[in-house]
């Protein structure tokens, strides 16, 4: 759909520098999360110092999306698509940020566990990460392209990265029982999953207004509403 | 070297999901069915069905000529005093037959009353007189009865504590937002079924306008109110229901958040949004 420009240059150009904020905000904190896990994987404290640094520059944008999205309000006082745009864009980006958080926090435990010798159980991140992080891009991606389709198959995926870091949650919980050697970097591991499962409910989040901003539903706790 | 905000615009191609369909409103004041209306040749409404909810305010927007204020003048006849005009289809008021041959035009614009945008006192005529000036060309001669409506209209129209000691003075010594809740006194005296308003704070500063806009949030407890406003924001502060005209035809109606938060129809986005269609 071909979105005709609005006859007040100077809205436009605030929406599109809103826009662009927010998909900058973005791509920041899908780098330092990339960053970050491999960082992990390939024990790259470099790496994790980049994605250390990348959350200043998230936060940072998240003022500015702030200050930008209410100043949009009180000049414009825009309606229609235009509203839920500038709705949304105040609501996603704290959900951007706190992924940006789960990065630096993984960042930080990776470089704990790269000073000891490495453990074959890092592996079981693999999975829960990849499946973190198509969730979170396909959460912006929902909303640049405003894909409401996208944006269900989001929540529906995030169950399953529930379960999964159930699963590692309890596989290594028992290995710190067998080896209290270990204790240390298992727990690390733990919490790097739970970080994970994070950035899960944030692209649940994000991908729920999403929907808001392309169609104005709101299909935030469905099931409870249903259950009433 | 890409930066992160191109790997995600990379990504991007445009699309969206066609929004829901509006919600339709219960009790009807009026019942409007396929009316066309001509001035001469020239086509001014172009076949619009609507139903106008009782109690509630609905507002009537869309860009100059239009055809908002025929449609609204419609609703009370009151189109038939211009020259050369013709009309099909049916208005249904409160279930009957505005247009019947038996109804009198006059008797139509008591039930129906008009607020315009220009507010106009009538010059030589005190405050009081203003106020109870239909009254009395319906033959009303008894005083208490006169003194009675005059103050009960003045005080729905929010205006009895500014000119209570005023009364004597002309209605145009008056500010332009006394004047225009003056001619909503005068509308009200006559105790109308319906109020419609066309374009009723256009010449109003912010204060004046936002007395009258509390006015009408008051007012829709007793009345139907059907406004035309050139004001997108007043039209989501004060009503219930939207309907937006564009070329003679109604384009879309239906629930003001609705039409403001997810219009269903593209024209609608574009004329609200100030967008070139
Ligand atoms: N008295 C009239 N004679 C001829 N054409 C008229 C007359 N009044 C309005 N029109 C035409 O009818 C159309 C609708 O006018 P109007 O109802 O006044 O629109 P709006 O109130 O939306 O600005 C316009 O094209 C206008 O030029
Ligand atoms: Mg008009």
């Amino acid at each position: 759909m071909v979105v005709p420009k609005h006859i007040l240059g100077t809205f436009d150009d605030a929406l599109t520098s809103l826009r662009k904020d927010l998909l900058m905000m973005a791509g920041l904190a899908e780098r330092s999360l990339d960053r970050a896990i491999k960082g992990l994987l390939q024990r790259d404290d470099d790496l994790c110092t980049h994605a250390i640094a990348d959350d200043e520059e998230i936060d940072q944008l998240e003022k500015q999306i702030d200050k930008d999205g209410f100043e949009i309000l009180l000049r414009y006082q825009p309606v229609a698509s235009d509203l839920r745009r500038v709705i949304s864009a105040i609501k996603l980006s704290p959900n951007i940020e706190r992924v940006g958080d789960q990065a630096t926090n993984i960042a930080k435990r990776a470089r704990k566990l790269n000073r000891h010798p490495p453990l074959p159980e890092v592996q079981m991140i693999v999975p829960i990460q990849a499946h973190a992080m198509s969730m979170f891009k396909d959460s912006i991606n929902a909303f640049a392209r405003e894909n409401v389709e996208l944006a269900h198959s989001v929540c529906s995926r995030d169950k399953q990265l529930d379960d999964m870091n159930r699963d590692a949650n309890r596989k290594l919980t028992e290995l710190m029982m067998e080896d209290r050697e270990q204790l240390r970097g298992y727990f690390n591991l733990i919490l790097i999953s739970r970080a994970l499962e994070r950035v899960g409910d944030h692209a649940t989040n994000i991908a729920e207004d999403a929907v808001y901003a392309a169609a104005a539903e709101d299909i935030r706790h469905k099931s409870l509403a249903a259950s009433v | 070297m890409e930066t992160p905000e191109q790997t995600v615009m990379e990504r991007l191609e445009h699309g969206s999901a066609p929004p829901p369909d509006a919600e339709v409103p219960a009790a009807h004041t009026f019942e409007v069915k396929n009316v066309s209306i001509w001035y001469g040749e020239k086509l001014a409404i172009d076949n619009v069905t609507l139903d106008v909810a009782a109690n509630a305010v609905t507002a009537i927007i869309g860009p100059s000529g239009c055809g908002k204020s025929t449609f609204l003048r419609a609703l009370n006849r009151m189109h038939e005093l211009t020259p050369k005009t013709r009309m099909e289809g049916t208005v249904l008021l409160n279930g009957e037959d505005l247009y019947s041959s038996t109804v009198d035009p006059a008797i139509v614009r008591r039930r129906v009353g008009m607020v315009f945008q220009k507010s106009n006192p009538f010059p030589t005529m005190t405050i009081g007189e203003n106020v109870v000036i239909g009254l009395r060309l319906n033959g009303v001669r008894n005083q208490r009865f006169l003194n009675e409506r005059l103050e009960k209209s003045l005080r729905m129209a929010a205006l009895w504590d500014e000119v209570k000691d005023d009364l004597h003075k002309p209605g145009t010594s008056l500010s332009g937002g006394q004047q225009q809740r003056l001619c909503i006194a005068r509308a009200l005296a006559v105790e109308p079924e319906v109020i419609l308003m066309d374009e009723p704070c256009s010449a109003l500063d912010p204060i004046a306008t936002a007395k009258i806009e509390e006015l009408i949030y008051q007012l829709k407890a007793r009345y139907t109110i059907v406004t035309v406003t050139h004001n997108m924001q007043q039209a989501g502060r004060v009503s219930d229901y939207t309907a937006f005209f564009y070329l003679g035809r109604l384009i879309e109606y239906g629930p003001t958040t609705k039409i403001f938060t997810n219009p269903g129809e593209k024209q609608t986005e574009d004329y609200i949004t100030g967008r070139f269609g």
